[in-house]
């Protein structure tokens, strides 16, 4: 009974939105109170894919940079969480890495902004990526943070002692046992950035048209129709990471 | 200079204020077996894990062979530290544990050392287990296999039996000596339990708010009214005695 429950909270929750998105971006005309759009067209995805290529674009940009940002953050996230974890002054870094969280990403912007345009990186991509590294990298750090323990230190000395050097330590035992952490961690910082929107824009000065901010833009000019479509878009691929996601931690296990 | 094994001439070691080891002298010979006992916090496992280069003394010399080893890396010394918790690499089989330091060293007929290991050891059909799949025994008796198939220079045991029980623990000692005395090799083997210091060590130290004493001889240690032995038999007679009136 309860999985029935579950299942059908689940369908009510995540698939209906997805078909209504998904019937938004097929409708010509859909005025209340019809059910179903009154014409159907596959203008829109035309387009928004192949003839303007604007959602396209924003779709490869917002990939480009979730990636990059995720990336970024697991390979430093991983060596530096690893350096708190072990330093003396384990309680006052992980303090620090909490400060991002007091603020919110906007104000985060707003204090660096002047930064980001003496250094010329308002507008443009890297200046967002490195705004959004501001909060993502201490969020990844929090979540390598249990992973760092006494046992794994006993392990890997156990390798040095074993004659393995610092790389074969590093390659043959510390980033097996660590590859869920290390998932988990590109996961939450890709959706992090792919869904980012006030810091994006404030640094990318509206230059940087990620998905999100298209949404965004798309919904104040009141184009439901490419609003859904830039959405469905939007859903896919934190749907194929979460999916990936699963089979890497259920292999790892 | 008379030759040992192992020599730690004058090894001190603090942490912030806290002296943990004080002026420690320490001879092990070749194909020894030394116990080390002393309380919790009586700076054994730092001792133990000075030795395999894990740690750095403050002071002190440590030679193994009668070369200095103090400044090596703890993968140039070939001395194997082993746990209380006999930590396999929870991702690879028993097999690929054991053949773990042999593939660093690319070493040849690597199935072969590895399989006869596992034979040594009880397990030959264990191999393809993995840790989860395996006792608390098993597991301490691959991580034996695992630190003697690549023939390190010295073993160093920090309670290695402590957390299996008495019967796991009693087959456990009877095949650490089997296997030590079989490749002659020295080992340091720490413990808390007297009897097993007594059954396992070749000699016997202890070690007390940092401090060691080695003695020359087991027999010295039993005629030490501090080593706790007499009060070892006097409990057991005393144990006799009530049971005999009962």
């Amino acid at each position: 009974m309860m999985s029935k429950i579950l299942k059908y909270s689940f369908v009510l929750a995540v698939v209906f939105p997805l078909v209504f998105l998904l019937g938004l971006s097929l409708a010509q005309q859909w005025q209340f109170p019809e059910v179903l759009p009154q014409q159907w067209t596959l203008q829109h995805w035309g387009n928004s894919l192949f003839q303007q290529g604007d959602i396209l674009k924003s779709l490869f940009l917002s990939l480009g940079l979730s990636l990059s940002l995720a990336g970024t953050v697991s390979v430093f996230a991983f060596f530096m969480s690893k350096h708190i974890a072990y330093s003396k002054h384990r309680q006052l870094y992980m303090r620090f890495t909490l400060v991002p969280y007091i603020l919110s990403p906007v104000v985060l912007a707003v204090i660096f902004q002047y930064y980001f345009t003496v250094a010329n990186l308002s507008g443009n991509f890297i200046g967002v990526l490195i705004a959004q590294l501001f909060f993502a990298l201490p969020f990844g750090i929090v979540i390598f943070n249990n992973f760092w323990n006494e046992h794994l230190k006993s392990i890997e000395q156990l390798s040095f002692t074993l004659g393995a050097s610092s790389r074969q330590s590093l390659l043959k035992v510390i980033l097996p046992l660590s590859k869920p952490a290390i998932v988990l961690c590109f996961f939450q910082s890709f959706l992090v950035s792919w869904f980012e929107y006030g810091l994006t824009q404030f640094i990318g000065l509206g230059k940087v048209k990620t998905l999100t901010v298209m949404v965004f833009s798309f919904i104040n000019e009141a184009n439901v129709f490419y609003a859904a479509l830039a959405c469905i878009l939007l859903i896919l691929p934190p749907i194929v990471l979460l999916y990936m996601n699963k089979k890497i931690l259920i292999l790892a296990r | 200079m008379s030759e040992a094994f192992l020599r730690i001439k004058q090894l001190h070691k603090w942490f912030g204020q806290n002296q943990i080891l004080k002026n420690i002298n320490l001879d092990l010979s070749d194909g020894q077996t030394l116990s080390l006992i002393g309380a919790s916090g009586s700076g054994k496992t730092t001792l133990l894990k000075i030795i395999a280069g894990l740690e750095n003394a403050n002071q002190g010399q440590i030679y193994l062979r009668e070369n200095r080893i103090d400044a090596l890396s703890p993968q140039q010394r070939k001395i194997i530290y082993l746990y209380q918790d006999a930590l396999l690499f929870p991702h690879l089989s028993a097999f690929e544990n054991i053949a773990f330091g042999l593939r660093l060293q690319k070493a040849k007929h690597i199935p072969a050392q590895v399989n006869a290991m596992l034979d040594k050891l009880g397990m030959q059909d264990q191999g393809h287990k993995m840790p989860n799949q395996l006792s608390g025994g098993q597991k301490q008796r691959i991580a034996f296999g695992r630190a003697l198939v690549i023939q390190p220079q010295l073993l160093l045991l920090d309670e290695p039996f402590g957390a299996l029980d008495p019967e796991i623990r009693s087959h456990m000692q009877k095949l650490f000596k089997t296997l030590v005395s079989s490749q002659n090799l020295s080992a340091i083997f720490v413990t808390h339990d007297l009897k097993e210091a007594i059954i396992i060590g070749d000699n016997i130290a202890k070690i007390e708010q940092g401090s060691l004493i080695q003695y020359d001889s087991k027999k010295a240690f039993y005629q030490d009214d501090k080593s706790g032995v007499n009060d070892e038999i006097l409990f057991w007679k005393h144990l006799k005695n009530e049971t005999n009136e009962d």
